[in-house]
């Protein structure tokens, strides 16, 4: 029974947990007593958003084996939907620390809806067919966000897609780092108690079966059709709930910045972090996005590197000494060798 | 009348740059049964070696462009060597990944080397432009149109006729079965892939001489859309990645003629997303039933 | 990799920790005390591309900026003080830009020069809204990119200014009544330029017979846009975009577009340098406060010691940058800071009402500032003929 309580606590899962609560709290210690300096608390949001991101990527990259190079795109949808109803409400709630979760659920919505629609071609591609219609669908969303010209005269507002949005002027955006944070906080770990639990789940199960062996997985009689849209807009809501967040935390937003290269980033941190990996993608996204802050100087070499990371893990991933390196450098391997020397030790006695 | 002649002009001459580009890509499609993502970006270094050696180096041109050739060639081995090889029995999600890893390394590479900064083409292949009733056809077009013709009818009969093309086409149906009946695939897979990234060295040339400015990324969204235009065609078919390529460099130029400028990225992939869910295997690709 | 993660996740938290102590350490006090040469040092920080796609602007505004510096201080600085100036790269992401920002606070800076391109501009002058530090970009013109801090203020016209005053301008000297225009669909500037080009030509009586757009991804073939102008009878084509793309588009309209000439804003800055051949830019026109051939004694100046610096002819972005740091010096006068009182509280108050009250002779033009952060100077039209831009005079 105790071991059982020991086991649960220190879980794969609850480990994650445990990192992701202590890096909080160290940074929102240092935050709120005014000690973080002003290049990491400028920070803290973004990289926050790009965790979810990650995370939600690596349902479809990790759980369901689909490559998807659209990912920016749902974020686009969702900071434009979110942030323009945030300012429509406007009128009705007059406080934007209110409209702000409203507006992160209508984000993720409209993202949903949006990965919905390019999940539909989805249940007939697979592979690289299918990495290439997310990449087309992408740049559709984009060009059509760019086309979107609206004027809502009661709310005396204004959106050109071309022109982007700026929500520092419809008073949407929230300049204290401090009091987004708590939001961000929130959003990052519904993201990962969600992803965590979904691969725990029957229908995580079926998704990774699906990935691991489709035709097989069809013949048991799991419907791949409904999991693999279940996937795509799970994934697409994640990052529509982070482009709010990421539009309430930014004073400027164009349709331009999301496009098929953004998407490319965040498959480098999934792939970085390992794909299927929760705590993996996690450690990436703040990797991956402070570094380049860190070492502004070496700039010019950055995409260099992530190419090449991208490249190299992939090769190493691929080849069974280095797995076999990997596993027994694991903590839980280490540990249970020290169990079984113990045990060897007891019954030789 | 004259502006519909003219634009089917203009897009036959996007779409035979379009179809240039797409024989590389359906030929390491069709044979190495794998998404060269990178493609795009041998292009852009064919294009970049011409410049540098042509106008940097001031070498004469047919040396710059039998040096592009050669370079890109062996480019495509190194990366196949270094890059796609460790990864043959990894599923296609690696080696897609891989490869655009290699894509974003090679615009990163030519970034550090030639900087950010547009370079232009240098005049290598001087043609004259013709006129006639209103319409003007420039003659890079009609040079792309029969290159890209000759090449086609060149690869078929190579694919079709020789030993090694027979080679190519055993190890793209059965690589287990190909090595059983002594063929090397490996050496067939490095060799297709020579051939494919002389082809984007051509294609480069080509690009060069018809749209002169040059910047690390410009092979990216070519690429991209030689891409649909092989899949349009049925990948893997080598008449249909020519087929492919001057519909969708007419779709386009029409749709910017007669729908709208402002949305013809999305008609262009619109096109894209359609055919591949209403006829995955294009105009002219064969259906292949997938074993259990 | 899952396995592995668990290792490596250990020793990333303790990384994090430390980095995040190694960013505190960042000392605030800096040149109280004054250096050898008697002076103390006054921090500038600027944020702006230095490398990606836009890196010859950010390039440009860093080569005047470190120009004007050299100059003050080699004349013995300003009010007792050296100046210093910190350029940091964006890549153009407003995001890394508002951590450079933070970042600079961080070191110390005492008076910002913005950033280089509008985007990144919005985004620091929002986030730097509660600091109440002097803001002057030299070159961030979309109208939103100082809205709402009061302390942002801007040496380049804005994209309004911009559009409006290039159909005043064509509509002033008679260049045509019938015009295209051939804009970029995606990007703020060129919007910000057509939008309020097309109002003040329906003002002006300007008819625009044909509006033709491209995007990031359709930015290498222009032939149907072309025609379409070609048959559009317009008597002149307005092209509110960048040099790259406008090279493109000259390089394919050469011998098509023949006897209509091109009109384009401060975008067209450096064309002459990415042309791959000058005639293709014969007869373009382009609307800027700075030309690099004006004869005017500090024009000169700027132009021959500029050019022995970086060797090349400097752009308006070069001088954008040059000016805000003279902008800068005048105000540190206007104010009376000197390095007794520096470290006051009402340092960037005293800074920023003295913005509204100088007058700067500089090489972009006379400027003087309204309390918006809006500059008031003239502008002027350069037409090249032959591979040299020059000053236009009206010949009718």
């Amino acid at each position: 029974m105790k071991n059982n309580v020991l086991k649960k606590l220190f879980s794969k899962n609850s480990i994650t947990i445990y990192i992701v609560v202590a890096i909080y709290a160290i940074f929102s210690s240092l935050l709120y007593t005014d000690n973080l300096s002003r290049q990491l608390t400028n920070m803290l949001i973004s990289v926050s958003c790009y965790i979810v991101l990650a995370v939600s990527l690596n349902l479809v990259v990790g759980f369901l084996g689909e490559l998807s190079l659209g990912h920016a795109c749902f974020m686009s949808v969702g900071l434009f939907t979110g942030c323009i109803s945030s300012v429509l409400m406007s009128n009705v709630i007059p406080s934007v620390y209110i409209r702000l979760p409203i507006a992160m659920i209508l984000g993720g919505l409209a993202a949903a809806a949006v990965g919905f629609v390019i999940g539909l071609p989805a249940l007939r591609l697979k592979g690289d067919y299918l990495a290439i219609v997310t990449l087309a669908c992408g740049e559709i969303v984009k060009n059509a966000i760019t086309n979107i010209n609206m004027t809502v005269e009661s709310a005396d507002f204004e959106f050109n897609g071309a022109i982007g949005l700026n929500t520092n002027k419809y008073g949407i955006y929230i300049k204290d780092v401090g009091e987004l944070l708590p939001y961000a906080i929130v959003l990052v770990f519904v993201t990962i108690i969600v992803m965590m639990n979904i691969s725990k789940s029957k229908a995580g199960r079926c998704i990774m079966a699906i990935r691991d062996n489709r035709i097989a997985a069809e013949s048991i009689g799991i419907n791949v059709t409904y999991y693999k849209l279940i996937v795509f807009v799970l994934a697409a809501f994640f990052a529509g709930m982070a482009g709010v967040l990421y539009g309430h935390g930014n004073s400027f937003a164009a349709a331009s910045k999301f496009d098929y290269n953004m998407s490319i980033e965040i498959l480098v941190i999934v792939v970085l972090g390992g794909m299927g990996s929760v705590r993996g993608s996690i450690i990436a996204a703040i990797i991956l996005r402070a570094l380049p802050e860190m070492l502004r100087e070496f700039s010019d070499y950055r995409m260099l590197l992530y190419s090449v990371l991208l490249i190299v893990i992939m090769i190493l991933n691929a080849n069974p000494k280095f797995a076999d390196l990997k596993g027994n450098l694991s903590i839980p391997k280490i540990i249970s060798r020290l169990k079984n020397k113990d045990k060897t030790v007891k019954e030789a006695k | 009348m004259t502006t519909f002649i003219q634009t089917l002009i203009d897009g036959l001459s996007l779409g035979s740059i379009y179809a240039l580009i797409a024989l590389g890509y359906t030929m390491v499609y069709g044979i190495a049964k794998m998404l060269n993502f990178a493609h795009g970006d041998v292009i852009m270094v064919g294009a970049y070696a011409v410049i540098a050696s042509v106008s940097m180096a001031s070498l004469p041109p047919v040396v710059g462009l039998i040096l592009s050739v050669v370079i890109c060639a062996a480019l495509g081995i190194l990366i196949e060597f270094l890059a796609y090889k460790p990864l043959r029995k990894s599923p296609s999600l690696a080696v897609l990944i891989t490869a655009i890893g290699v894509s974003y390394l090679l615009q990163n590479l030519a970034l550090l080397i030639f900087g950010s900064e547009q370079l232009s083409f240098p005049q290598v292949i001087n043609l004259p432009d013709f006129a006639f009733a209103g319409v003007q056809i420039k003659g890079v077009t009609l040079a792309t149109l029969v290159i890209t013709a000759v090449i086609m009818i060149a690869l078929t009969l190579f694919i079709k006729t020789t030993k090694l093309g027979k080679a190519m086409r055993a190890s793209s149906e059965d690589k287990d079965a190909a090595e059983l009946m002594g063929i090397s695939v490996n050496r067939t897979i490095s060799i297709t892939f020579a051939i494919g990234s002389a082809l984007a060295a051509i294609a480069g040339i080509f690009y060069g001489a018809s749209y002169v400015y040059i910047k690390p990324t410009t092979g990216a969204m070519p690429g991209i859309k030689a891409f649909t235009a092989a899949v349009f065609g049925g990948i893997g078919s080598i008449p249909g990645a020519m087929l492919g390529g001057i519909i969708l460099g007419i779709i386009e130029k029409f749709s910017q003629a007669y729908i709208s400028t402002l949305w013809a990225d999305a008609i262009v992939f619109g096109v894209l997303v359609l055919m591949l869910v209403i006829k995955p295997t294009g105009l002219l690709g064969k259906d292949i039933k997938e074993k259990v | 990799m899952k396995k592995f993660a668990r290792i490596a996740s250990l020793i990333m938290a303790l990384a994090m920790v430390l980095t995040c102590f190694v960013g505190c350490t960042a000392d605030k006090e800096g040149g109280a005390t004054p250096g050898e040469d008697g002076l103390v040092e006054l921090k500038l920080g600027c944020i702006g591309p230095l490398t990606g796609d836009y890196a010859n602007y950010g390039t440009s505004v860093q080569n005047g900026v470190n120009l004007a510096i050299e100059e003050i201080n080699a004349a013995g600085g300003v009010n007792g003080f050296k100046l210093t100036i910190d350029f940091q790269d964006s890549q153009g992401d407003p995001d890394s830009a508002t951590a450079a920002y933070g970042k600079l606070m961080d070191d110390g800076m005492k008076i910002s020069l913005g950033t280089v391109l509008s985007g990144e501009m919005t985004a620091v002058s929002a986030a730097a809204i509660a600091d109440e530090i002097l803001l002057l970009s030299p070159s961030a013109s979309a109208k939103d990119a100082i809205t709402g801090n009061d302390s942002a203020f801007r040496v380049c016209f804005n994209d309004p200014q911009q559009g409006t005053v290039s159909a005043d301008y064509i509509a002033d000297n008679k260049l045509a009544t019938k015009v295209a225009v051939f804009y970029q669909s995606d990007l703020d500037y060129s919007n910000g330029l057509y939008e309020n080009f097309k109002a003040q030509c329906a003002k002006r009586g300007i008819e625009i017979v044909e509006t033709t757009t491209f995007t990031k991804s359709t930015n290498t073939d222009f032939s149907t846009q072309i025609n379409a102008i070609k048959a559009s009878g317009a008597e002149l084509v307005f092209i509110p975009i960048y040099a790259a793309e406008a090279s493109t588009f000259l390089t394919q309209a050469y011998g098509k577009l023949t006897d209509i000439p091109l009109f384009g804003c401060d975008g067209l800055d450096g064309i002459l340098t990415k042309v791959s051949d000058t005639k293709y830019a014969e007869n373009v026109m382009m609307l800027t406060p700075f030309s690099a051939d004006d004869t005017t004694e500090n024009v000169k100046k700027f132009v021959d010691s500029y050019k022995k610096n970086f060797n090349a002819t400097p752009d308006q972005f070069a001088a954008d940058g040059y000016d805000a740091v003279y902008a800068v010096v005048e105000a540190l006068k206007k104010a009376e800071i000197t390095p007794d009182n520096f470290e006051d509280d009402d340092f960037n108050s005293k800074m920023v009402a003295a913005m509204t009250q100088i007058t700067v002779k500089g090489v972009t033009g006379t400027m003087t500032w309204t309390a918006d952060g809006e500059t008031n100077k003239a502008a002027k039209a350069m037409i090249i003929h032959d591979g040299v831009a020059s000053l236009y005079t009206s010949e009718k």
